[in-house]
């Protein structure tokens, strides 16, 4: 079953008739993810490629009962998206879009929070934003809502995966892939400065999956969120996590590509997260493929 | 995007921050008429992207007029951590001596998801260097990001800060800081000194603004302040093209790949297989050839590389894509260093083939980053 997603989720694909929104519903149809409709404002009424085609998010919710919205819209207009999705109703949005602006992001993530708050005050499940800036999530054998390549996932296995990086996201799971452990649910959280899901927001979900023995974690340099994730796991994980950090040896105060990987000051040194995981009895691998030998020891084998 | 001191200070005046007085130049002729101008002693500072201007001598107080072109004279054309200063920025001199030094900055805090404001007694000095030594005086304060900073808040701010002076003016300040940096896309703003005189009232005596590139676009009006020469040549080509790339000190193996993430990665591979890393070179998703070949043309162009380690998950991307831009620079003889590469994932079996008929020394595939990355140290230690 995993987490987040399953082969029950119906999906819609905010901006699917877009070059990037078109050639991933396909993907994700191959994964055999349920697809359901395109968002495309202005195309509403028309079909491609076999989906209806809707004006709005709260048109094709209604319509096909989607309780999940993937976001391509380009960045000026995402974290409008963002809003639509949330004031809609979704209860899980993923944002894929690169390059939003932070303030545009501060804004639509505080205002998710607060939807989600009424949303659950009300009874209801809550509203969930993942991303921007992220490759999204699989449920291996069950759903693929996101980006990665379909092939890496062969191997359903019980490993749960959480990653700010979209490239390491791969490369991790193709090594628990081939490692014939798989993987259960892959998070890809994003690695923007500011994004809706934190590593310390998916851990208690793994915690709980019963399709999750242990969880691997791919940070990175800059921010706290490491640091949080393993004040978290000391405190509420039975599971065993291990961790991998990149960018060990970036240089302090550069850009290193993700505008969260920066380390400002003392903020977000690997020093400090390698601290933190130790404190908390979580492995670091000092290599990717060591995450594998790690993952086996801790599960005892 | 970086702006110069002068520049911010000039949003921030439009935001109704009090600046201090100051005029550009560009010759040690136009110091000397600032100075005359202002009547009184002037500071001359460099204008360049790089912090450490004043240890580097970049910064310096003039007492007349004569001093004033001397100082420009020295400054001007001056080195500092590889810029050439174009420009310095004259202004009138303030008695420190009568007043004292606070710092104020609105920070992107992903830890609180927005922006931060910080203040300091400890104006002045690098506040990276009071938060190692000193942590406990800086106040951190979150601001609401739809709401911006009350007036209410920052007094708070500024009593726990420990600022004397008039705390309404002080306030307000940093509610206008709170201001641009919202409305101005900014990933960091500082005052730093934020002087206060003896009458209380505070001016900013210099500042840091960055904005957020991804919101350069709703910023037209600020586009033409970017300035190509001020920055590094090969960091100018590559945001031509697209590319996340940042050159690095005393490095000597060229790095690129696809995704800030793995080419974080790359750089830690490269380190441990005992070699420095040059560059941090993104290339992003979906790269076709022509990025690729951008890319390694780039990388060539830097002399401190020696040797040049791709690395390559093909997700978007498509591995036979990446060996054709590989392949291109080579037949153009832009490929002249050895290229190790570790390619896998969409289409590794069409890229190997393509490689396989080239058959060059140049270029070698390793079946995994480590090997490629030790291949590409061996030949840059050479």
């Amino acid at each position: 079953m995993g987490i987040l997603v399953n082969k029950d989720s119906k999906v819609i694909v905010q901006g699917m008739t877009g070059r990037e929104g078109a050639s991933h519903s396909r993907a994700m149809k191959e994964f055999g993810t349920q697809v359901v409709a395109g968002v495309t404002p202005g195309k509403g009424g028309t079909d491609f490629e076999g989906w209806p085609v809707f004006n709005s998010v709260a048109e094709a919710k209604k319509a096909t009962g989607a309780n999940v919205s993937i976001i391509f819209v380009p960045p000026a207009g995402a974290a409008d998206a963002v809003l639509e999705a949330a004031h809609a109703g979704v209860p899980l949005i993923i944002l894929i879009t690169e390059g939003v602006p932070t303030v545009d992001m501060m804004k639509a993530v505080q205002e998710v929070k607060a939807l989600d708050a009424e949303n659950r005050a009300a009874g209801g499940e809550g509203i969930r934003l993942i991303g921007g800036n992220c490759p999204g999530l699989v449920t291996n054998g069950e759903a693929k809502v996101g980006i990665m390549p379909n092939k890496i996932y062969t191997n359903p296995g019980r490993i749960g995966l959480i990653s700010r990086s979209g490239t390491l996201t791969y490369e991790a799971a193709k090594l628990l892939n081939d490692a014939g452990m798989g993987t259960s649910t892959t998070v890809g959280i994003g690695g923007d400065p500011v994004i809706g899901t934190t590593f310390a927001d998916v851990l208690p979900l793994f915690e709980a999956d019963p399709d999750t023995d242990a969880v691997v974690v791919i940070g990175e340099i800059g921010g706290a969120d490491e640091e949080a994730a393993a004040e978290y796991i000391a405190a509420n994980m039975k599971k065993p996590v291990v961790a991998f950090i990149s960018g060990r040896s970036a240089p302090a105060g550069k850009r290193m590509g993700h505008a969260g990987a920066i380390i400002m000051g003392n903020v977000g040194t690997p020093e400090s997260k390698l601290a933190a995981f130790k404190a908390a009895n979580v492995p670091v691998a000092d290599t990717m493929p060591e995450i594998i030998d790690l993952v086996k020891a801790a599960l005892g084998q | 995007m970086k702006l110069h001191e002068y520049q911010g200070k000039e949003i921030l005046r439009q935001f109704g921050v009090n600046v201090q007085e100051g005029k550009v130049a560009r010759t040690p002729d136009e110091v000397r008429q600032i100075a005359r101008d202002y009547g009184q002693p002037v500071v001359v500072k460099a204008q360049v992207h790089v912090g450490g201007r004043g240890k580097a001598g970049g910064v310096k107080f003039s007492p007349t007029e004569d001093k004033a072109f001397e100082n420009g004279e020295k400054i001007l054309g001056m080195d500092i951590k590889g810029l050439t200063v174009n420009k310095v920025l004259v202004t009138k001199a303030v008695d420190i001596d009568a007043g004292v030094e606070y710092y104020i900055g609105m920070i992107v805090d992903r830890n609180v998801q927005s922006f931060t404001l910080m203040a300091s007694a400890e104006g002045g000095m690098e506040i990276e260097e009071v938060a190692a030594a000193t942590p406990e005086k800086i106040i951190h304060h979150r601001v609401d990001p739809v709401t911006g900073l009350r007036p209410y808040e920052a007094r708070e701010v500024a009593i726990k800060a420990g600022f004397k002076g008039n705390l309404n003016k002080i306030a307000d300040m940093m509610v206008k800081l709170s201001r641009a940096a919202l409305e101005r896309d900014a990933v960091l703003v500082e005052i730093n000194p934020l002087f206060v005189d003896e009458s209380g009232t505070p001016i900013a005596l210099d500042t840091k603004f960055e904005i957020d590139d991804n919101a350069m676009y709703r910023h037209q009006d600020l586009a033409d302040w970017r300035e190509l020469e001020a920055e590094h040549p090969l960091e100018i080509e590559a945001s031509k093209y697209g590319f996340a790339y940042v050159k690095l000190d005393d490095g000597n193996v060229g790095v690129l790949g696809n995704g800030a993430g793995i080419v974080m990665t790359s750089l830690d591979v490269v380190n441990r297989a005992g070699a420095k890393p040059a560059n941090f070179l993104d290339i992003g998703g979906g790269a076709k050839a022509e990025i690729v070949y951008n890319a390694v043309k780039l990388v060539s162009k830097d002399t401190d590389v020696k040797a040049i380690f791709i690395n390559i998950f093909g997700g978007i991307t498509r591995a036979d894509e990446v060996a054709k831009g590989v392949i291109q620079a080579l037949n153009e003889g832009i490929l002249t260093k050895p290229v190790r590469m570790r390619i896998a994932g969409t289409a590794e079996e069409e890229a190997k083939a393509l490689l396989a008929e080239v058959n060059s020394p140049l270029i070698q595939m390793f079946p995994n980053m480590f090997d490629a990355a030790a291949e590409a140290a061996k030949e840059a230690n050479k």
